[in-house]
């Protein structure tokens, strides 16, 4: 694919701009990945608060949004290996906080990089992490750090993560697509964040969201989820604590 | 058979019975479940010596096969109750035992019933199973068993087989929908048969079966398998043992 072709746009390039990068989301995401509460209740905030921080890559052949990308700004003044266990959640939360406390930030943190099912396979991804990093260094920071997720631990949900981001593939590059790409551009493995993402729902809602029923309670594998979800009958509910991997790039 | 499209043939019907239902097996499963130890040595027997007990269901209108069952008969003189946890593998080896020592038969056994994809959904289960079930008649065998392979256990791969068997439906019948299929064409459900099939091969060859990776020795989820599948890298040894579920259709 021509390189040209594609071009990087920020919100207010597309006066549709959140609709579009809302359509990828829709077209890449297991349906269950989009009741994480904390992102539902604060997702406005990226483009209130962050609004520099959002951006997508756009095919200008076609005319439509190829990948999109979500990052914000947070500030963070110990070690990263104390990044925390709850990863995604967490940072975002932390974003939002210290942007509400007036504390200038030092660090950005990605949120997402999301490839259009369409466009994926054609190295877009890493022009999308290297984008990401332009922007924090246009801040003068020093890091970018993410709450990777792993696509393809999803089709390993027995194996636990702390085990699986060892795994690695003949070029010695570590065998997940994701944490590979990251790791070609320069990034290293800092740890993973096993509760990084939080999501709960009734069973009803767990039978609605996947393609499944639940009949007892006990652990279940969910298409798409990196690690086994656990359905409670009595309560009514089936939780899934999605691990990441926190990866940081130095700008 | 009131379909006229579709009939009932065997090899002694069709002369190029062989032809027809050549790759059949190939279309329904798994690569993995073609690698069968006890499937694999024994398959020839099938028309070698229970010919009449092979049938295919006939697309007269396509001139190919939507569907085909494969059964034999065997001595079983104990409790139904007390048909061995081994099903499916006792099963075919006993047939053959039987047959060489010219033991005189009493119960009918079917180890396969396969619709070929195409054909699903069209209402051709219930009469692939009066099929099998006209065999036992017409051989005057007094029963039949099945070591039966419930068909959406593979979604449910963390449930354990005795649980997932009392599964139901909101209307009270059998949530599977083959183990459905059987029990509203008379059958009874009598236990599971733990350890019906085993699998059995090298890292390479699970990888290549499944086009997964196996770096670490633990459980691993399959796509089409009905548990977790247990991999020793160090004995470079994966092992799949299929649970079935031992049902009888009484006449």
């Amino acid at each position: 694919m021509d390189v040209n072709r594609f071009k990087l746009i920020a919100p207010p390039d597309l006066p549709n701009y959140r609709a579009l990068a809302g359509d990828i989301a829709d077209a890449s995401w297991p349906e269950f990945m989009m009741h994480d509460p904390i992102a539902n209740e604060h997702w406005h905030e990226l483009f209130d608060r962050f609004n520099e921080y959002q951006f997508a890559l756009f095919d200008t052949e076609n005319k439509r949004m190829a990948a999109m990308a979500n990052s914000l700004p947070f500030y963070w003044d110990q070690p990263l290996e104390k990044l925390p266990e709850t990863g995604w959640d967490w940072v975002f939360l932390r974003a939002i906080e210290d942007h509400q406390n007036g504390v200038t930030p030092n660090i950005q943190s990605a949120v997402q990089i999301n490839i259009h099912p369409d466009y994926q396979g054609h190295g877009l991804s890493a022009r999308m992490v290297q984008a990401m990093g332009a922007i924090g260094k246009s801040k003068g920071f020093r890091h970018l750090v993410a709450p990777v997720r792993p696509n393809q631990k999803s089709k390993y949900p027995l194996t636990n993560i702390d085990d699986y981001i060892r795994w690695t593939n003949a070029e010695g590059l570590p065998f997940d697509a994701w944490l590979r790409v990251h790791v070609r551009v320069g990034a290293n493995i800092i740890k993973p964040c096993h509760e990084a993402m939080f999501i709960r729902g009734s069973r009803a809602e767990w039978e609605n969201w996947t393609s499944l029923k639940f009949l007892q309670s006990g652990e279940y594998v969910v298409a798409g989820a990196l690690n086994p979800i656990r359905m409670n009958m009595e309560k009514d509910e089936g939780i899934y604590i999605e691990p990441n991997v926190w990866m940081v790039h130095e700008l | 058979m009131k379909y006229q499209r579709f009939q009932v043939i065997t090899s002694s019907t069709h002369p190029e019975y062989r032809n027809l239902v050549r790759g059949l097996t190939r279309i329904v499963w798994p690569e993995f479940m073609r690698h069968e130890a006890v499937a694999n040595e024994n398959w020839h027997e099938l028309l070698d010596r229970f010919a009449e007990y092979q049938f295919a269901l006939y697309d007269s209108e396509n001139n190919r096969v939507a569907g085909m069952g494969n059964s034999f008969p065997l001595r079983w003189d104990g409790a139904l109750d007390d048909l061995p946890d081994t099903g499916w593998d006792w099963a075919f080896t006993e047939a053959v035992k039987n047959h060489k020592q010219r033991i005189a038969v009493n119960t009918h056994c079917a180890i396969q019933i396969v619709i070929h994809p195409e054909y699903r959904g069209q209402g051709l289960s219930s009469p692939m199973i009066e099929a099998v079930r006209a065999v036992t008649k017409a051989q005057g065998l007094q029963k039949l068993i099945i070591p039966l392979r419930p068909s959406e256990k593979s979604k449910y791969p963390l449930i354990s087989l005795d649980d997932y068997i009392k599964w139901q439906t909101d209307d009270g019948q059998a949530f599977d929908p083959w183990l459905r299929a059987h029990v509203r064409a008379g059958a009874k459900i009598i236990k599971v048969c733990h350890t019906s099939k085993i699998i059995r091969g090298s890292r390479a060859e699970w990888e290549e079966w499944t086009k997964l990776k196996f770096p670490q020795s633990g459980r691993y989820i399959i796509p089409g398998a009905l548990n977790s599948i247990t991999m020793n890298i160090e004995m470079d040894d994966g092992l799949y043992i299929e649970p079935n579920v031992w049902i009888v259709h009484e006449s």
